[in-house]
């Protein structure tokens, strides 16, 4: 006799999201740089923000920060990213 | 005439051996690696029943990902677990626990520091189902201890995509990650049940839920004075803040009969005991220098900075739980600090 049996993910449909489109350039725009509350991040910023500047000719680049990294990012840090042409955000250890 | 349950929506697979469906879904990376219970829809459906749920009913939502924990899911997975249907409101619960935001269950389960879910079970539900909290506690030998917690564990595999390699980043992880789920042994202990200080009113069932590492076991038999006692327990506590992490937050203690009952013989309660603890589990930047981080001593508040194990007294967690015999006791710290706390929940209908 046959077994039957269910399948045990969630097979739900997940909103997908889409890539905003790439700009052609960085130079002259507004980027903005997340960090995310791990140890140290600041000090990668810096440095990314420098090669922003220097090597890639950005106008002006904003700093936000959220308080967790393993913690959704709050509404009013999201709102306020839209001052920004592009975001740079990343997790890692 | 009772009415008909609304259907189930998961897509099935049909196998004409029990082996069969096994190597199916571990060739799907649906399992921890141990085999499966084929989840067929009787026992789902005696899962829901035994919960009084709805298949498209909502346990939970996962906050960071937005992602829904469905009733008919949860019991696939706790079939698959090897559950009785008996144990589905368990499970359930420590879902619901799971989903507050105070537990960080994203956070907690994707993070390279690799932690279990610590399940303590309260109330008359754990003699129900012939739970486990003396011999061989932490470990194996009860089936409703390890397959609630198996199940929850399958849960974030299958329903959360917590992989190891993809969502799961653990470095290392450690054994309670299989299942790590406990009755606390109410009968033979003098003091307040944990979910009762927590607030539970007296007579409910309820789990509490603590995103932790691996035990660490320790022996003290050389002595009947309580404080000396605890002194083994909080010098454990102290190590871990030393050589993993030394951040605040819920650590759990485990305290077997030889040592509880020395402990309350000299009149303590629990309330003591925390607060003996939360005195004794500090420690100063400098001590680092001890165990080879010696580089980071100067950081932040420099040398003097202090440390505590706890926030407040009422961080520990108290658990009666153990074989008769032997001086043993188990300190399980948490994950990271609070960034992931203990949550309480009653049992429904219990």
């Amino acid at each position: 006799m046959a077994i039957c049996v269910l399948d045990p993910t969630s097979e739900e449909a997940v909103a997908t999201s889409h890539r905003a489109a790439r700009l052609s350039s960085l130079a002259g725009r507004t980027v903005g740089l997340l960090d995310n509350g791990k140890l140290r991040v600041h000090e990668l910023l810096n440095h990314l923000e420098t090669l922003l500047r220097t090597e890639h000719g950005v106008a002006e680049v904003l700093r936000f920060k959220k308080p967790d990294a393993s913690r959704p990012m709050p509404p009013e840090v999201l709102a306020a990213m839209h001052a920004c042409d592009a975001v740079i955000s990343g997790v890692g250890d | 005439m009772t009415q008909a349950p609304p259907p189930l929506q998961s897509t099935t697979y049909a196998f004409d051996e029990v082996l069969e469906v096994n190597e199916f879904y571990q060739g799907k990376g649906w399992t921890d690696g141990l085999p499966i219970v084929p989840p067929t829809a009787a026992q789902v459906a005696a899962c829901l029943e035994a919960a009084h749920l709805a298949p498209g009913e909502v346990i939970g939502i996962e906050r960071v990902r937005q992602r829904r924990l469905l009733a008919e899911k949860v019991a696939v997975n706790t079939v698959m677990a090897g559950c009785r249907p008996a144990y589905m409101p368990v499970v359930v619960a420590i879902l619901r626990a799971m989903c507050q935001e105070p537990f960080n269950m994203h956070g907690s389960t994707a993070s390279t520091g690799g932690s279990a879910q610590f399940i303590v079970v309260n109330g008359p539900i754990r003699t129900a189902l012939g739970m486990n909290a003396t011999h061989n506690v932490l470990a194996n030998g009860n089936r409703a201890n390890a397959t609630i917690g198996r199940a929850v564990r399958l849960v974030l595999i299958n329903l959360l995509g917590v992989i190891p390699g993809q969502l799961d980043r653990s470095t290392l992880g450690h054994p309670g990650k299989y299942t790590f789920c406990i009755a606390e042994d109410e009968e033979d202990s003098p003091w307040t049940p944990l979910a009762k200080l927590r607030g539970v009113p007296a007579g409910r069932s309820a789990i509490t839920v603590l995103a932790c590492e691996a035990p660490r076991q320790l022996m003290n038999e050389w002595t009947h004075d309580p404080e000396e006692i605890l002194a083994t327990f909080a010098a454990d506590m102290r190590h871990n803040m030393l050589t993993y992490s030394v951040w605040s937050g819920n650590y759990a203690m485990v305290i077997p009969k030889q040592l509880r009952d020395l402990i309350a013989a000299a009149g303590w309660q629990k309330q003591d005991i925390q607060d003996f603890i939360f005195r004794h589990t500090r420690l100063f930047r400098r001590e680092w220098a001890t165990v080879g981080k010696r580089t980071i001593v100067d950081r932040s508040g420099g040398p003097q900075q202090e440390f505590r194990a706890l926030r407040e007294p009422a961080d520990l967690l108290v658990v009666a739980a153990g074989g008769p015999a032997g001086g043993f006791g188990a300190i399980i710290p948490p994950w990271l600090g609070s960034k992931a706390q203990a949550v309480t929940h009653v049992i429904d209908e219990w």
